[in-house]
């Protein structure tokens, strides 16, 4: 049953369709959607699901790449500046979803459009222009090829102007290496289910906007009344100078306790990371930290979580850019054990250069470093470079080596289950994935986190569910178990904290201000709050938890049904963190017990309202969540629970 | 009275420019606001600027630019 609701504000007001076959572009109401699912990603899902035929595959013209604005960003709600990009998950078939901050979404919608809907293919490469209503498509042979700076920089250039917001794929893309990302700001990507591989099949180099329009809102002074409130709560949290310099004032220190529960190191043979490593990466002196000439905010946000790096010494002198997060720690330090922080900067800078998915990235060129160790792959088919833990150099030569698929990069470019099938040898073993997307996630410590990333209906990413900052800030009180460690009521936290990112998503309001990383400004009460006086509507917080959050997670779900196989087997772990210990460290020992995680994967099942042993939803439990259009199609692919 | 800016102390996110628009128009408009700020994504630097249309915020207590400014960035210099 749907929620009877007229929104009145905060909209833009359009969805922008181009056909990149047919070179049109047109325009709908976006309203009837985002009455139905409050905006941003809930819409990309539900315009996927009623377009998409069943059986389409991602590198056909009738795939969708949707981009999906949040319906709060472009007014004053803090931290809403982020956009959902939808698309068939290249890895699985199934629903791909990555999420981006940066100004770009802000821009698309003062330029008229809530959402931008990319179908079919061009046969030449091109750019998409949009400056409110003129939207055109360039020619764009003269930028491909280019990596992402320089894409930035002539289209900067040659347009002449500086007010323009570009999201642009890199030779990764171009190349379809399907770890690919869309690269908003030359730093902010787009990442995971390969979007920048689909935008690189389209043919589709960048899209550049500019917009001059306004947003309006049902009831502004109630709106900033809320508003007012959330700014005070940023400016009192003392969280908010921790989460001004995450990831690095946390790391910095050598003792916190993200380095002892998070860290997967050397491929997933080890869940500890030396004391000497961490110092060398993140000391202040001459780590990373060292490095940082300034910190900056994506649009609209009040914590700023963007450190600006350059690098003053060494090979890679002069190299500079934005950002460097915990991911970059997970994955191109501890993973390839390397701890030179030149070297790991070095390959952020690279990997959003050439438009790859950094997760992706030192994932596969992880599995790649093991095979190596264990005699299965040699110099000989790694065109000389030798893979041994720690070895910088070899690790940025096979980062450009994947993006231009140049000798084993052309393998790994492919993903790592059909890199697996061409080397045999059990090497898939050896591999984090989940629903086929190479991942960088701990899976035997935090069991809450383990349980949210390998049930994520995107595959393998911790945004749908891995509590972290909520159990050690709060919100408090929240459902579940404050110690990452337990079994014990890690289900009810997960989808506590599942359920707050599908109303983030859909507002575009970051995780980072919102409840995931603990800073806590926005609560849900506050969201409820923002939606209701900014669009006009009068809703409660069982509607936004238990309505429209089930429906975004449902309507993932019953994407991935009708199009894919997958089933309860992959919402397990990958099979190696149930079978091998941690080795070293205080959690010595530790694994993922599989019956300990098939309990908390019922009790997940079914605080969603789905059927307990397979996962399945329920007639009833869709219709209650608006869904009742999907009943029929999912049975006739026996593919719902009748009740 | 007018509003200076402390580049070491802004991160660019923009705010003061949309809490400007809405002073003037009571929506949410950046092409109707006093502030500009453009940040080049390549370099890290920040431009920031204010025009004639600045009213000082009449009838608010305090400028909204300075107001909603989280990084302290923004003060009234008398």
């Amino acid at each position: 049953m749907n929620k009877n609701i007229h929104i009145q504000g905060c909209l833009a007001g359009k969805i922008l369709w181009v056909d990149l076959s047919k070179k049109r572009i047109w325009t709908e109401p976006s309203q009837e959607y985002n009455n139905l699912t409050l905006g941003g990603r809930g819409t990309n899902s539900l315009i996927m699901l009623r377009n998409i035929k069943i059986g389409t595959k991602w590198s056909d013209p009738e795939n969708l790449l949707c981009f999906g604005v949040g319906s709060l960003v472009g007014t004053m709600a803090p931290g809403a500046c982020r956009v959902d990009v939808s698309t068939i998950n290249i890895f699985n078939r199934g629903k791909g979803s990555a999420n981006v901050g940066g100004s770009w979404g802000a821009e698309l919608k003062y330029a008229g459009y809530d959402n931008l809907i990319i179908v079919g293919k061009s046969k030449k490469p091109v750019y998409l222009y949009i400056s409110d209503s003129l939207v055109e498509l360039r020619d764009a042979q003269y930028l491909w090829g280019k990596d992402v700076f320089t894409t930035e920089f002539i289209l900067r250039k040659t347009l002449g102007k500086e007010d323009i917001e570009i999201a642009a794929i890199g030779p990764a893309g171009e190349n379809l290496v399907r770890g690919s990302a869309i690269i908003v700001d030359t730093a902010k990507a787009a990442a995971g289910s390969g979007v920048g591989c689909v935008m690189g099949d389209k043919k589709l180099k960048a899209i550049v906007v500019r917009g001059r329009g306004k947003i309006e809102i049902a009831d502004p002074g109630r709106f900033m009344t809320i508003v007012e409130k959330t700014y005070q709560k940023c400016k009192q949290n003392p969280a908010t100078r921790l989460m001004r310099q995450a990831p690095l004032n946390l790391y910095a220190d050598s003792e916190w306790e993200g380095w002892y529960t998070n860290m997967v190191t050397r491929n997933g043979q080890d869940d500890y990371w030396e004391s000497t490593k961490r110092q060398r990466l993140m000391n202040s002196q001459n780590g990373v930290p060292s490095m940082i000439k300034g910190v900056r905010a994506c649009y609209l946000c009040p914590t700023g979580c963007l450190p600006f790096l350059e690098i003053e010494r060494g090979k890679y002198q002069g190299d500079k850019g934005e950002g460097f997060w915990i991911n970059t720690i997970m994955g191109h330090a501890c993973r390839l054990d390397i701890s030179e922080p030149e070297a790991v900067v070095e390959s952020w800078i690279l990997t959003n250069q050439l438009g790859l998915d950094g997760d992706y990235t030192a994932s596969v060129i992880s599995w790649a470093f093991e095979l190596y160790e264990k005699g299965i792959i040699s110099q000989k088919d790694t065109e000389g470079l030798v893979l041994n833990w720690g070895n910088s150099d070899s690790f940025l030569a096979l980062i450009k080596k994947i993006a231009y698929r140049e000798g084993i990069g052309d393998i790994l470019a492919d993903g790592i289950s059909l890199a697996a099938k061409r080397l045999g040898k059990n090497t898939e073993y050896y591999s984090s994935q989940i629903k086929g997307q190479p991942s960088i996630e701990p899976f035997r410590i935090p069991k809450g986190w383990a349980l949210a990333v390998s049930t994520s209906p995107v595959a393998g990413r911790h945004l749908r569910g891995a509590t972290m900052g909520s159990i050690r800030y709060g919100p408090k009180p929240r459902p579940g178990n404050f110690n990452s460690t337990d079994y014990v009521g890690q289900a009810q936290g997960v989808v506590w904290q599942a359920k707050t990112k599908e109303l983030e998503d859909n507002l575009g309001i970051c995780s980072y201000v919102s409840t995931w990383s603990g800073a806590n400004f926005l609560e849900v009460s506050d969201l409820l709050e923002l939606i209701n006086s900014g669009m006009g509507v009068n809703l409660c917080e069982e509607d936004l938890m238990e309505f429209y959050a089930v429906k975004g997670r449902n309507l993932e779900k019953v994407f991935n049904l009708l199009h894919t196989n997958l089933s309860r087997k992959d919402d397990l772990p990958p099979q190696r963190f149930m079978r091998e210990k941690v080795k070293k460290g205080p959690y010595k020992g530790v694994k993922m017990d599989k019956n300990r995680y098939n309990k908390i994967l019922e009790e997940f099942y079914t605080l969603w309202g789905w059927d307990t042993q397979t996962g399945l939803p329920t007639k009833t439990g869709l219709i209650s969540s608006g869904l009742a259009e999907v009943v029929e199609p999912l049975i006739q692919r026996g593919k719902l629970i009748e009740k | 009275m007018k509003i200076i800016r402390d580049n070491k102390l802004c991160y660019g996110c923009k705010t003061c420019q949309l809490a400007c628009s809405y002073h003037h128009t009571r929506s949410f408009w950046p092409e109707k606001s006093s502030i500009l700020v453009l940040r080049s994504p390549l370099t890290g630097k920040i431009k920031w600027s204010i025009n004639q249309t600045c009213d000082e915020c009449l009838n608010e207590i305090e400028p909204l630019c300075v107001k909603y400014c989280t990084y302290q960035a923004l003060k009234i210099a008398k």
